[in-house]
């Protein structure tokens, strides 16, 4: 008699646990997933490579590369750090952020661990997604450095237009987005890092470079590059527009690779 | 009554292309059993309880597991279970306490109830030197010790535990065998591994597999006696002397010669060298299928040769008599290329295959 009151006590328990988590179980546990995931960037090396790296090459970029110096050019502008970006989100950037999301957790075995705790596969992608949106997130706001150390504080070369430079932060929220999506794909589908490394930043590179042949191109084909072309798309970003077939655009193919991803972590079941 | 059914599988099937990896299993495991999962390597347990926890699907049939069906209920199912899987895959770059944290958090446990289970597997596991180390520098048998520590935080009432005990030393095998014995109690446990020791030490039932089927399933009793037919005797006899006086008539007796002797026995069905370091005393290995005692024929046997008798006993049925019995066709598999003599002539090829990868995942634990 005790024992059976215990167990439907137990049961209600269950229950109302239940309602409970439904309502706020999912969004925790990306939440958890992502932080879990944003750590392990940290206590690995690629946080900082991606972080030192990017802030380092952004640095060359500014005063060495660019014909001349930095110095010499006369124009309040960060165009030169928007037009380098982007290539560098996609040869090196977002392939080491992405290139450990699933295909580690897979060699090492670690997937089934997380994947038999009660979270969905939605979840679990989800929650790797956001964590490597946040570590380009991070990467961005640091690279505002720049911009303030040139414009605002310690040196004053000129009044910047702040305008068409939070436009370009945006794109490039938006490009890497999409860029941090197709990672997540390919991670999903190899248990390699290096695989995965490589196949997104040869596909992100590649929808890069096409842009360029846009102006030879004409016609039909033409148009296709240009509808594909991350670097098209992103084009009026860096020059301080914000286009919103472009938004739709980045946003589709987060939301197509995520799906794909959320369907190959899926096929482990059936094959 | 039927609500007592913790673990129950209908007709499962997995296969992996042309492979079944598990064919046609039906079981049912109820609240307060320890039941331990046996089999060779690449026989369906892994499997097994990979569908049982919602990591692959089934081809066919159905699982459930407090009554939730696997694919259907596969959260309740997931929050009703502790699972361990082969080799405890943790996150290297976590400390013990982090990941702990981390299951625990994924299972929606609050603080106090964290701190107070915490402090419960700490103490059962042993964890308590290792709490803030990272998991990279732990030793295998201590992965696994925290392996166990988060298929148990959430004080869970059905275990499934894949090769729990496969890193651990001895001295930690017992300790672990003991406590699941305690909470075997009101607990469910499934476990699968190759130690029949460990099953006659912890487990009530045990379920053995092979090939993808089950092919016994029952106490532990009930098994050994249901293949009662090969007996085992172990004779010792001395074949040389160093330099002491030899007690039996004439020289010593060559191994050939006491082999030969041997066989001769009536019902002897085979006869063996059991390897050992001793260099005066060689030790034989007889079996039969004869429920008679052999051992007054045998000791006859010796007296008239005047061979000096230094060990003679017989073996009551042994579990791994039965194992071997019961899944001697998947080793035979293994060895014959082509599929060989196996009971069916399978296409042998992608069977082949699939067991190679299932053996080396397990050695690349050892």
């Amino acid at each position: 008699m005790k024992e059976s009151t215990a167990t439907a006590d137990l049961a209600l328990d269950q229950e109302s646990r239940r309602a409970e988590t439904q309502q706020h179980g999912t969004q925790n546990n990306i939440l958890i997933i992502a932080l879990r995931e944003l750590r392990a960037y940290f206590d690995s090396l690629v946080a900082y490579v991606v972080l030192g790296g990017s802030l380092l090459a952004l640095g060359i970029v500014f005063f060495l590369w660019q014909g001349g110096g930095f110095w010499d050019v006369d124009r309040a502008t960060m165009s030169s750090m928007f037009r380098f970006l982007p290539w560098a989100l996609t040869t090196v950037v977002i392939p080491l952020i992405t290139m450990r999301a699933l295909a580690e957790e897979k060699r090492s075995g670690t997937l089934e661990l997380l994947i038999t705790l009660p979270v969905t596969d939605a979840d679990v992608i989800l929650g790797k997604y956001l964590a490597a949106l946040a570590m380009l997130v991070i990467l961005l706001v640091a690279t505002l450095a720049y911009p303030i150390a040139i414009f605002v504080w310690p040196w004053h070369l000129g009044a910047l237009d702040w305008g068409p430079v939070w436009a370009g932060y945006f794109g490039l929220f938006l490009y890497g987005g999409a860029g941090i999506a197709v990672g997540m794909l390919y991670s999903s589908i190899t248990e390699s890092q290096i695989i995965a490394f490589f196949m997104t930043a040869g596909t992100l590179l590649f929808l890069h470079v096409i842009g360029g042949l846009v102006q030879y191109v004409e016609g039909l084909p033409g148009d296709i590059i240009a509808f594909l072309s991350f670097a098209s798309r992103y084009e009026p970003f860096e020059r301080g527009l914000i286009d919103t077939r472009a938004v739709v655009y980045f946003l589709s193919i987060a939301v197509i690779c995520l799906l794909v991803a959320f369907r190959s972590l899926e096929s482990r079941k059936w094959s | 009554m039927s609500t007592d059914v913790m673990i129950y599988a209908n007709d499962l099937s997995k296969s992996f292309g042309s492979f079944k990896a598990v064919d046609k299993i039906s079981f049912e495991v109820r609240r307060g059993e320890v039941v331990g999962f046996l089999g060779p390597n690449g026989a369906g347990k892994s499997t097994t309880m990979r569908i049982l926890t919602c990591f692959l699907a089934p081809t066919a049939g159905t699982a459930r597991i407090k009554g939730f069906d696997v694919f259907d209920s596969s959260l309740d199912v997931r929050r009703s279970l502790g699972y361990l899987p082969q080799r405890a895959p943790l996150y290297l770059e976590m400390s013990v306490l982090e990941y702990l944290r981390f299951a625990a958090d994924l299972r929606h446990l609050d603080q106090g109830t964290f701190n107070k289970r915490a402090r419960s597997v700490v103490e059962v596991c042993g964890l308590a030197q290792v709490l803030g180390k990272e998991i990279r520098h732990l030793s295998h048998g201590y992965r696994q010790r925290v392996g166990l520590a988060q298929a148990l935080i959430h004080d869970p009432p059905i275990l499934i535990l894949d090769e729990p005990t496969s890193d651990l030393d001895p001295n930690e095998k017992a300790e672990f065998l003991d406590y699941l014995r305690q909470i075997g109690k009101e607990r469910t446990v499934l476990l699968s591994t190759h130690n029949l020791a460990e099953v006659e030490a912890a487990c009530g039932r045990a379920i053995i597999v092979s090939r993808g089927r089950i092919v016994a399933d029952g106490a532990i009793e009930e098994i050994r006696a249901k293949s009662g037919k090969v007996r085992r005797y172990t004779i010792a006899i001395q074949e040389a002397v160093n330099g002491e006086s030899y007690q039996g008539k004439g020289e010593p007796p060559k191994s050939a010669e006491v082999l030969a002797a041997l066989k001769g026995v009536t019902g002897a069905k085979s006869v063996a060298v059991v390897p050992t370091d001793d260099k005066k005393t060689t030790t034989y290995e007889l079996t039969t299928e004869r429920s008679n005692d052999l051992r007054p024929e045998l000791f006859r046997l010796i007296v008239d040769k005047g061979w000096v008798l230094l060990e003679l006993h017989r073996d009551t049925q042994k579990l791994e008599d039965v194992f071997r019995d019961l899944t001697i066709g998947d080793e035979r598999r293994n060895r014959v290329v082509g599929g060989g003599k196996g009971k069916k002539a399978a296409p042998a090829e992608p069977e082949e295959d699939e067991d190679d990868e299932e053996e080396d995942e397990d050695e690349e634990n050892s």
